[in-house]
This record gives structure tokens, C-alpha cells and sequence, in this order.
């Protein structure tokens, strides 16, 4: 579903990713870890073209997508995204938030788009917010409401960079049940997270990434029971 | 100490009432306030387009042709007097227009724009990058996330200092008598000339200036209450 060919992303002479392949099929939940300043959130906002990658190809269903050429917008309308500071729109009620994106692009009509938002609210259990504004919602609710706001554009996949990196202790869990309803659905899902205990319950691959390059992937169980690298061995010993 | 009233009185009845003079502060405020109205509109829009075109980077980062046209116009704008923007427009550029009121506007609208521009500029860098990203990464275009997204919350941040630049731009209209339109000080200033007297004309000039200026402050105190409800519901 996403390849990726050989990426390198160099900001000023910071060369943050050195060379990342990787391959996803549909319905895969990969999870990224790593230490900080290892580039995983430039790996996720690279597959979106937040970042613009400084050389490599990344295809997505065949397309080549960071062919200059490619029609950014509709790209993104396939990928949703989550960020570890929510970014609601703090002009918009949380319904307006929610429609928006697919009503202004023509996607939905009001009521159909409105319709949609009101099934996901209640998926989330946040119907009541709908006329609320963000600032007077809880990080936790903030986080699923920008989670639904991704899933109102009907995504092929969703990525999330460290959606509970920016919570309350105590809210972590209401967005990971989320996150876990979404993948049990079978949405493909790509996440930076610190959130160990989601990677191995969740992640049906994990990857190490450290220095710009994926160091290690595995499946959960043989990443976190048998790690192969020293570097691996030594984040684990930290976190865990 | 009567006597004084009685003094007080006569000037005041010479400087406003006699010959209908009050007549003519009138005239002089509605010249001064339709300068600085047409002038407002013109220098929010000329700045509102100075401030995207500013803004604007090509795709490597390097500025782009449109932001270095519009650096060069703001640079040039503030780093002349106004006074002399408005007689080079009346007596260079525009020398065969001899409507007053058309080439204060122009002059005074185009130094506005240039304060404008970087007020909005700076009330556009003020949104959180991340409400950009946002946008961009839900499928959205530059110019819709801008309009949906950026823009409205630009202008809460851009009002107080946009209403202090509509404040200034109304005082610094006291200028238009160079291009010999009789705005409410040079008919202060006239007045006084008959009279002999400066006091009560340019008193009541500064009077009238307060109050209008008072007035346009509560105003727009009221509208940035009301697009403030929206943070706080």
C-alpha cells in the first residue's frame, strides 16, 4: 500500500533521514519507537508530504507521490493525520471541525458530511461537544476529536505522531481505546509512539528507528522479547 | 471673574457661532472624516494583499518575485513622511487631478496599506503553524486553509493594532490642508486667522478629534468582545 524507496530528508546541513525503505500492506498497524532526534516523526510527515523529502520515492497504491507533478491535496485527502497537538481549529465548533475538510472540498454535502461526524461523535462518545469549541475540551478529547476529524475524509490509512506524547496521564487511555477500536476495524494505521504497552498489543510490526534509519523491525513479540541490536537492546532497557 | 465668563463667552461666540462658523467645523469633519474612511478601506485591502504577497515563498524557500515587490513598496512607504507621500501625489504623480479629496484618499490609503501589511503579517505568523498543517494534511489547499482557517483567526489577533492604526491614520488626515482641501484643522486654523484668536478654534478642533476618536475606540472595543466569545464558550 505505502513503499518507500531509499528516503532521505536533510534540513539545512541536519541530515535527518539517511536512507529509510520500507514497505506497508493495507491493514498492517506498524509502530515506529525511538530515541528523540531519531527522525520517526520525520519518517510519519514525510509519507504525508508535510515534510518534502530531500531525495528517495515514496509510492502510494502504485502512485509516486513525491513526483513534483502529483496533486498534493488529493494525496493527503487518502492519509489522515493525527499530531501530538491535536490541531483543532480553534475558529470552528468541533462539528465544523469535523466537516469541514469534506464539505469544503466537495467530498459530502453539509447534512451528508454532518450525518457522518455525528456516527464517528458517537463512536467516540463526544456527540454532546459537537457546538463546543476546542478550547473548552480536555487534551484527551481534543486528541479523539482530531482522530475523528481524520477519519470524517473515509482515509486508506491514518498516521499519528505521537498522539498522547502531549496528554494527562490519565487521558492516554481514552485516546489509545481509540486507536485500538480503529485497528481492531482493520484500518491501516503507522504510529510514533512511546506507548510500549500499545506497540506490543496493538503493532503488527514495530520498528526501531535511530540516526535517520530503521535499525530493526519485527513483529512485537520477537522485538521486545529477543532484540537483536545493541542500540535496540539498550533503548529497551531504558524504557521498559 | 464675571467678566472672564463674559470674555470666554465672546470668544466662543466668535469662533463658533457668528457668521455661522460652527457651520464650517462641520464641513471641515466631514472632509476630514471621508479622507480617513476611504483611505481606511483602501489601505486594508492594498495592505491585506501587501501582507500575502509578503508572506509568499517559492517552493525552495527563497522569496518569491511577490514578496520582494511588496517588501519594496513597504519599505519605501515607512521610510518616507507622510506629508511628503501626499504633496508628491498632488503635485507630481496626480498634478493633472485637482479633486482633493481623490488624491488625499490614494495617499493616504497607499501609506496605510504599508502599516496594514505588516500588522496582518504579523497577526497571520501569530496562528499557530500547526492549524496550517492541519489543514494541508486533511486534503485542503493553501489558499482554502488560509481562507477557512488562518484568516479568522488572524483578524481577533490584528484588531487592536489594525484599530490603532485607523486612530492614527484619522489624526494624520490634519495634513490634508497641504493639498488645499479644508479638512477640520486648516478650518480651525482659518478661523483663527479671522478672528485673531487661536484659542477656542484650535481647542474645539482638538475637542472634536477626541470625541470622534472616542468614539471609533469603543466601537472597536466592542466588536474584538464579541469575536473574543468564540474563545471562551
Amino acid at each position: 500500500m505505502i513503499d518507500v524507496k531509499n528516503l532521505h530528508k536533510t534540513f539545512e546541513d541536519n541530515h535527518v533521514l539517511r536512507g529509510v525503505d520500507y514497505h506497508i500492506n493495507p491493514g498492517e498497524k506498524i509502530v515506529v519507537i525511538g530515541p528523540s532526534g531519531s527522525g520517526k516523526s520525520t519518517f510519519l510527515r514525510c509519507l504525508n508530504l508535510l515534510e518534502t523529502p530531500t531525495s528517495g520515492e515514496i509510492y502510494l497504491e502504485g502512485e509516486l507521490i513525491t513526483d513534483p507533478n502529483v496533486n498534493l491535496n488529493k494525496v493527503r485527502q487518502k492519509m489522515g493525520m493525527v499530531f501530538q497537538h491535536f490541531n483543532l481549529f480553534n475558529n470552528l465548533t468541533i462539528l465544523d471541525n469535523i466537516t469541514l475538510a469534506p464539505v469544503k472540498l466537495k467530498l459530502m454535502s453539509k447534512d451528508e458530511a454532518a450525518e457522518k461526524a455525528f456516527s464517528l461523535l458517537d463512536r467516540v462518545g463526544l456527540r454532546d461537544k459537537a457546538d463546543a469549541y476546542p478550547s473548552s475540551l480536555s487534551g484527551g478529547q481534543k486528541q479523539r476529536i482530531a482522530i475523528v476529524r481524520a477519519l470524517a475524509m473515509n482515509p486508506k490509512v491514518m498516521l499519528f505522531d505521537e498522539p498522547t506524547s502531549a496528554l494527562d496521564p490519565e487521558m492516554v487511555g481514552e485516546v489509545l481505546e481509540v486507536m485500538k477500536e480503529l485497528a481492531e476495524a482493520g484500518m491501516t494505521m503507522v504510529v510514533v509512539t512511546h506507548e510500549m504497552g500499545f506497540a506490543r498489543e496493538v503493532g503488527t510490526k514495530v520498528l526501531f528507528m535511530d540516526e535517520g534509519t530503521i535499525v530493526e523491525e519485527n513483529t512485537p513479540d520477537a522485538f521486545f522479547g529477543d532484540p537483536k541490536s545493541p542500540r535496540l537492546k539498550d533503548f529497551l532497557s531504558k524504557v521498559l | 471673574m464675571q467678566s472672564w465668563f463674559i470674555h470666554v463667552g465672546e470668544m466662543f461666540q466668535r469662533a463658533f457661532i457668528k457668521e455661522d462658523r460652527w457651520k464650517l467645523y462641520l464641513s471641515g469633519l466631514g472632509v476630514t472624516l471621508k479622507v480617513a474612511f476611504f483611505a481606511a478601506i483602501l489601505g486594508v485591502i492594498l495592505g491585506t494583499v501587501a501582507a500575502l504577497m509578503k508572506l509568499s515563498v517559492k517552493k525552495n524557500g527563497k522569496p518569491s518575485v511577490r514578496s520582494i515587490i511588496a517588501t519594496i513598496y513597504i519599505d519605501i512607504i515607512r521610510g518616507t513622511p507622510s506629508v511628503v507621500q501626499l504633496l508628491i501625489m498632488w503635485f507630481i504623480i496626480m498634478k493633472n487631478c485637482r479633486n482633493g479629496v481623490l488624491v488625499a484618499v490614494l495617499s493616504f490609503g497607499i501609506n496605510s496599506g504599508a502599516y496594514v501589511a505588516e500588522i496582518i503579517r504579523a497577526g497571520i505568523l501569530a496562528v499557530d503553524h500547526g492549524q496550517t498543517e492541519a489543514g494541508r494534511s486533511l486534503g485542503l489547499s493553501q489558499a482554502q486553509t488560509m481562507m477557512y482557517i488562518v484568516i479568522p483567526q488572524a483578524i481577533k489577533n490584528v484588531l487592536p493594532p489594525i484599530g490603532n492604526e485607523f486612530i492614527v491614520l484619522l489624526k494624520e488626515t490634519a495634513i490634508v490642508g497641504y493639498v488645499s482641501l479644508s479638512d477640520l484643522t486648516r478650518v480651525a486654523n482659518q478661523v483663527s486667522s479671522r478672528t485673531y484668536e487661536a484659542f477656542m478654534p484650535l481647542i474645539g478642533a482638538a475637542v472634536i478629534y477626541f470625541v470622534i476618536i472616542k468614539i471609533l475606540s469603543i466601537l472597536l472595543g466592542r466588536l474584538e468582545r464579541r469575536l473574543r466569545k468564540s474563545d471562551r464558550r
